[in-house]
C-alpha cells in the first residue's frame, strides 16, 4: 500500500486498549489509503474509533497490531512528523500563552525557522479571522477563537498533511465557511486533508472520499460522488407564480412532496417522469427545471449503520469488543 | 531552538501560575530579613553584641571571634534552606509533567517532530534552571548578605546551593516518574514530601535494622535506606560541613543521585510506551 502516490497508508490496524482485566477493541484491522492531494473524511458514531485511528497515524498510540504510514514512515519516528499539521478534538492550549506566543512555541517546536515565524504568524493570525487577537491570552478566548488558533497551529509549518479532528466543533455558521474556505485554499495547495468530523453536511462540501468507521472496522468507503448515488427522486422546478396540486399527482399512486414553488417526486422510472412532465404541461403548468436529488451523505451514513447494526443484532458478533467505554476516543 | 523554547515554556508557565513569583517572594523575605533584622557589632575580630527584630542578644565572655560566629551562623542558615529551598523547589515544579499530560495539551505537543525523550528532558532542563536561578539568589544572597555584614568569606556555604540543587534534581526525577505514570499534581508533590519525612528515621538504619526480629524487616529497612534518597543525612553533613566539618560522604551523595536518575530514566521510558 505504500506507494509515492500514497500519503497515508493503514493496513490491518487494530487497537487495544486494557482498562483493569477489560479489553477495549478500539479498532480492528482497518484498511485505508489516501492519496497525496486527497480530501478524506472519516465518519463514525462516537466511539467508532475515529479518534484513536488519528492518534495512531500521529504517533500518539501505538497499534495492538497491523501497520501505519505516513509518506511512507512509522509516524512513531519524530522526524516523519515533520510538515505534518493535526488540530485535536478538544485541544488545549496553555492557557497562560498569548495567541502568539502559543504559535510561536509550538512552531518552535515544529522546528521552523524565527524569521519565517515572524511572517508566518501575523499570515495565519489574518487566514483564520484572530487579527488584532493574537496578543490575549488564551485563557480567554471563546472556544469559537480557540478552534481557529488550532487550525492556525496545524498550519503553521505549511504542512503536506493536515490531520483535523472536528475542525469545525464549536464554530459559528460563519467561523464554519471561513475554515472551509481556509481548507479549501489549503487543499488548492496541494496539501492532503484528512477530516475527522460528526458534521456530515461539511464533510461532504469539502471531502473527495470518505470511509465510514463502525465498532472499529471500515464499513463503506469511496467517493462522495459514489457514496451519494443518484436516486429516482427528482425536484421539479416550477415557473414564477405556478404551483401544482400535489393532492392531484398523489392520487395518481406518485410520491410528491411540493413547496416554494418546486415539487420534489419518486417515480419509478423514466418514462414514469415524463409522463408526469406531460401531465404538468397539459395543465399549462411552466416547467423551469426537473433535477435528478442524490442521496444525502447523512442518508448513506445512517443506512450503513441501521445496516450494520441489524446484521450485528441477527449475528451475536464478537463479545470481547467494547465500544460504548471508549467513547470519545 | 527546540530545547531553548521548552525552557521559555517552562518559565512562562511558572511565572504565570505565580510559582516563580511565589518563589522570589519567599526568598527575598527571607533576605530582607537578614538585611534589616540582624546586625552585628564586631570589634578587634570578634563579636561585641548584635540585636535581631531590634532587640539585643547576649554575647557570652569577650566575644567568640566572629569567623566561628559565621560559620555556626551559616550553619543554621544552610539547615534551613536546605529544607525550605527543596520544600519550594518540589513545590514550584510539582505540576510540570501532569499539566503537561493534559488531555488536549500533551497532543499539541506530542505530534510535533520533536521525540517524547526530547520533550521530557527539555522541560526537565526548564524546570533546573528555573530551580537554580532561585537557589542562586536566596543562597547567593543569604551569602552576600552575611559576608557584607561581617566582612568574614566562607565559601563552604556556597556548597550548599550546589547540594540543595543535587537532592532536588534526586526529587525531581522521581516527581517525573509519578507525574508520567500518575498525572496528578497533589500526587507528584506529595510522594517526594513523603520520601523527604522518612528519610529522617533512615539516617539510624542500622539501630531500626538492629531492632528488627526478621531478616524480612532487616532487609526492607537497609533496602529503602539504599534506595531512596538520604536527604536527612546529606543535610546533616550540609550543615557539619559549613561549620567547619569534614566534607560531605559520597556514597549517600550518589546513591541520593542515582535515585533520581533511575527514577527519570523509567520517566522517560514510561512516557515513550505511552499512549496518549
Amino acid at each position: 500500500m505504500d506507494t509515492d502516490s500514497t500519503a497515508i497508508s493503514v493496513s490491518g490496524l487494530s487497537k487495544e486498549y486494557r482498562h483493569g482485566r477489560r479489553r477495549l477493541r478500539a479498532l480492528d484491522g482497518v484498511n485505508l489509503a489516501v492519496g497525496h492531494g486527497e480530501v478524506f473524511g472519516l465518519l463514525g458514531a462516537n466511539g467508532a474509533g475515529k479518534t484513536t485511528l488519528v492518534k495512531v497515524l500521529l504517533g500518539l498510540a501505538r497499534p495492538t497490531s497491523g501497520e501505519a504510514r505516513v509518506r511512507g514512515r512509522d509516524p512513531r519516528r519524530s522526524a516523519a512528523r515533520r510538515r505534518i499539521g493535526y488540530l485535536p478534538e478538544g485541544h488545549r492550549f496553555p492557557g497562560y500563552l498569548t495567541g502568539e506566543a502559543s504559535l510561536r512555541l509550538f512552531g518552535r517546536l515544529a522546528g521552523v525557522a524565527e524569521q519565517d515565524l515572524d511572517r508566518r504568524i501575523p499570515e495565519l493570525l489574518e487566514l483564520v479571522g484572530l487579527a488584532g487577537r493574537g496578543g490575549d491570552r488564551v485563557g480567554r478566548y471563546s472556544k469559537g477563537m480557540t478552534q481557529r488558533l488550532g487550525l492556525a497551529g496545524a498550519l503553521l509549518d505549511e504542512p503536506d498533511i493536515l490531520f483535523l479532528d472536528e475542525p469545525t466543533d464549536g464554530v459559528d455558521p460563519v467561523g464554519r465557511r471561513q475554515i472551509r474556505d481556509v481548507l479549501l485554499a489549503t487543499r488548492r495547495q496541494g496539501t492532503t486533508i484528512f477530516i475527522n468530523s460528526h458534521l456530515l453536511s461539511e464533510v461532504e462540501r469539502t471531502c473527495d472520499r470518505v470511509a465510514i468507521l463502525h465498532q472499529g472496522r471500515v464499513v463503506r468507503q469511496g467517493t462522495v460522488e459514489d457514496l451519494t448515488r443518484p436516486t429516482m427522486r427528482y425536484r421539479i422546478r416550477l415557473g414564477e407564480g405556478q404551483s401544482a396540486a400535489p393532492g392531484r399527482l398523489a392520487g395518481e399512486g406518485l410520491d410528491v412532496v411540493a413547496g416554494n414553488g418546486s415539487l420534489e417526486v419518486e417515480v419509478a422510472d423514466l418514462p414514469a417522469l415524463n409522463r408526469l412532465v406531460d401531465r404538468l404541461r397539459a395543465d399549462h403548468l411552466l416547467i423551469a427545471e426537473v433535477s435528478p436529488l442524490r442521496a444525502a451523505l447523512e442518508d448513506v451514513f445512517i443506512e450503513v449503520l441501521e445496516g450494520e447494526t441489524r446484521a450485528a443484532s441477527s449475528d451475536h458478533g464478537p463479545l470481547t469488543t467494547d465500544h460504548d467505554a471508549g467513547g470519545g476516543r | 531552538m527546540k530545547t531553548w523554547a521548552l525552557i521559555v515554556d517552562t518559565w512562562r508557565e511558572a511565572l504565570a501560575r505565580y510559582t516563580l513569583l511565589g518563589f522570589v517572594a519567599v526568598s527575598s523575605l527571607f533576605l530582607l530579613v537578614l538585611i534589616f533584622a540582624l546586625n552585628l557589632d564586631i570589634v578587634d575580630g570578634a563579636l561585641a553584641a548584635g540585636t535581631l527584630f531590634g532587640k539585643a542578644f547576649e554575647v557570652p565572655g569577650n566575644g567568640p571571634a566572629i569567623a566561628t560566629v559565621v560559620a555556626t551562623g551559616q550553619s543554621v542558615f544552610a539547615g534551613i534552606l536546605y529544607v525550605l529551598g527543596v520544600f519550594l523547589a518540589v513545590f514550584a515544579t510539582g505540576s510540570q509533567v501532569p499539566n503537561l499530560q493534559h488531555r488536549g495539551t500533551v497532543d499539541l505537543y506530542v505530534t510535533r517532530p520533536i521525540g517524547r525523550t526530547h520533550l521530557l528532558l527539555g522541560r526537565f532542563l526548564g524546570a533546573v534552571t528555573l530551580v537554580t536561578a532561585n537557589l542562586l539568589f536566596l543562597c547567593g544572597g543569604v551569602f552576600v548578605i552575611i559576608s557584607a555584614k561581617t566582612g568574614v568569606w566562607n565559601p563552604r556555604f556556597l556548597v550548599a546551593a550546589a547540594l540543595i540543587l543535587l537532592v532536588f534534581l534526586s526529587y525531581l526525577g522521581f516527581m517525573y516518574l509519578v507525574g508520567v505514570l500518575t498525572s496528578s499534581t497533589p500526587l507528584s508533590i506529595m510522594l517526594p514530601y513523603a520520601l523527604y519525612l522518612l528519610s529522617v528515621p533512615l539516617v539510624a538504619h542500622d539501630r531500626i535494622a538492629a531492632a528488627m526480629d526478621t531478616r524480612l524487616g532487616v532487609g526492607a529497612v537497609q533496602t529503602l535506606y539504599w534506595v531512596l534518597p538520604k536527604t536527612a543525612e546529606i543535610g546533616r553533613d550540609l550543615t557539619g560541613y559549613v561549620l567547619g566539618r569534614a566534607t560531605p560522604a559520597v556514597l549517600p551523595l550518589a546513591t541520593t543521585a542515582a535515585f533520581g536518575a533511575v527514577c527519570l530514566g523509567a520517566a522517560i521510558i514510561a512516557f515513550n510506551r505511552k499512549n496518549f
